[in-house]
């Protein structure tokens, strides 16, 4: 079996520095030909079948490239895939030199009192346009937070490029109400991480509606999985 | 000073990546056909479709890996060094556009050497009828309209990143994007992987 044979990468892996643990992968950050690199792993769980757990892995990580590339393909920043290997599951992705999480942003821009609210209001709107732009797409990130949007400076010194990161959970969809779904998740974690923005992501949704063609039935979606949750009704 | 450029990959250790320029090349069908016997051993690609060395080092790392992993879709590891800049499936087209052909004036040499197969890089240098330059100067040579044609690259691509990430990202990807191929041309993709490949180049 390839997986044991080859060990190319589990070996590189050791040398390399772990970021980030989670239920579904490993994050690490190495150099890899030559460029700043971050190499997501998705490890095989052992209280799944060996044979489920290989076909759902595989997936995953085949629809985190697909739409990585679909949201590049429409001008949307998502970062650079140098290679991947799916015989151990690993990613090797472009690193967003010099970033900051959309989180931290808002963090310390509330701490801050300088023209706090401009910089927000901004920031809220460009969130909107490039959720919109996606859905457009028909990409479902399926894990939107604050933390998975990263401020990249531009070069030039202007205003910084928003970049969407972990597309593990992604998957193509037309249909308004995973789109509703998307921004539900959205809307619970940006409430939740960040206190009082309520205003804030009223202005992002306004954004949204403002800068997608299909808006009407998503942000209809939206409401109507305000009322009943994320998982839809299984009675009847 | 030193004309190639040297590369090591930090997967595979031990092996080594080789590229060299040469212009105002005058034998390209006598160095193409000294590959196809396998007196060659390197890939040798046609440089206006490549926007950076980087490109190369991308499809070398990956030939590599799928040789570790016996899942070449080529016979050779350099004729998989070609398929691999391909941004589809198809083996034949991928040897059309970015191997050699007969009337070129320019080439890029790949060699990937492990420990166990050193290659002796002058004596492939010494083959060609041309004029050695920097490998940086690939940037001169390469046909940006062509490029963007034949991997797709759309103009809205480009506001959020360079062509040479448009094009590693399909490269890298490519494996997984058959799905999105019609029928047809899937089968006839795998229909090229059956030995009797027309455009074998680099045979053992």
């Amino acid at each position: 079996m390839a997986r044991e044979n080859n060990m190319a990468v589990p070996e590189f892996l050791r040398e390399a520095e772990l970021l980030k643990q989670g239920a579904e992968a490993r994050v690490y950050r190495a150099e890899f030909l030559g460029r700043p690199t971050i190499v997501k792993e998705r490890f095989p769980k052992r209280y799944r079948h060996p044979a489920l757990d290989e076909k759902l892995t595989h997936r995953r990580t085949v629809q985190e490239v697909r739409a990585i590339l679909r949201c590049r393909r429409a001008g949307i920043s998502a970062p650079v895939v140098y290679f991947v290997d799916y015989t151990c599951h690993c990613i090797f992705l472009e690193e967003i030199v010099g970033s900051s999480t959309v989180r931290d942003y808002i963090a310390s821009a509330q701490q801050s009192d300088s023209c706090k609210e401009l910089k927000l209001q901004r920031l809220a709107e460009r969130v909107g346009q490039v959720l919109a732009k996606m859905h457009d797409e028909d990409v479902i990130h399926g894990d939107l937070t604050t933390s998975n949007m990263l401020l990249r400076p531009s070069p030039e010194g202007g205003e910084s490029d928003l970049v969407l990161i972990d597309f593990g959970l992604s998957y193509i969809s037309a249909l308004p109400e995973d789109k509703g779904v998307d921004l539900y998740v959205l809307e619970k974690a940006f409430l939740s991480t960040h206190p009082n923005t309520e205003e804030l992501f009223e202005k992002l949704l306004k954004s949204y509606k403002a800068s997608s063609k299909k808006s009407s039935a998503v942000i209809k979606k939206l409401d109507e999985v305000r009322l009943r949750g994320r998982k839809r009704s299984m009675v009847g | 000073m030193r004309m190639h450029l040297i590369q090591k990959l930090e997967l595979f250790p031990d092996h080594r990546v080789t590229q060299m320029l040469f212009k105002e090349v005058k034998n390209a069908a006598e160095l193409k056909k000294s590959a196809m016997e396998g007196k060659i051993n390197g890939a040798l690609i046609n440089p206006t479709m490549l926007v950076d060395p980087f490109q190369v080092l991308v499809a070398a790392n990956k030939a590599v890996h799928l040789e570790k992993v016996e899942k070449m879709k080529t016979r050779t590891l350099y004729s998989e060094i070609i398929f691999n800049l391909s941004p589809t499936n198809n083996i034949s087209d991928a040897f059309k556009r970015f191997g050699i052909s007969d009337g070129d004036d320019s080439v890029l040499i790949v060699m990937v050497d492990s420990k166990d197969e050193s290659q002796d890089v002058s004596d492939i240098a010494a083959r060609v009828e041309g004029r050695q330059v920097p490998v940086e100067e690939l940037s001169s040579l390469s046909d940006h309209t062509k490029i963007k044609k034949l991997y797709k690259v759309t103009p809205q691509e480009e506001k959020c990143g360079s062509l040479l990430d448009a094009v590693v990202c399909r490269m890298a990807t490519k494996d997984v994007m058959t799905g999105l191929l019609p029928a047809p041309l899937l089968f006839f993709g795998h229909s090229l992987n059956v030995p009797f490949c027309p455009l074998e180049q680099f045979k053992c």
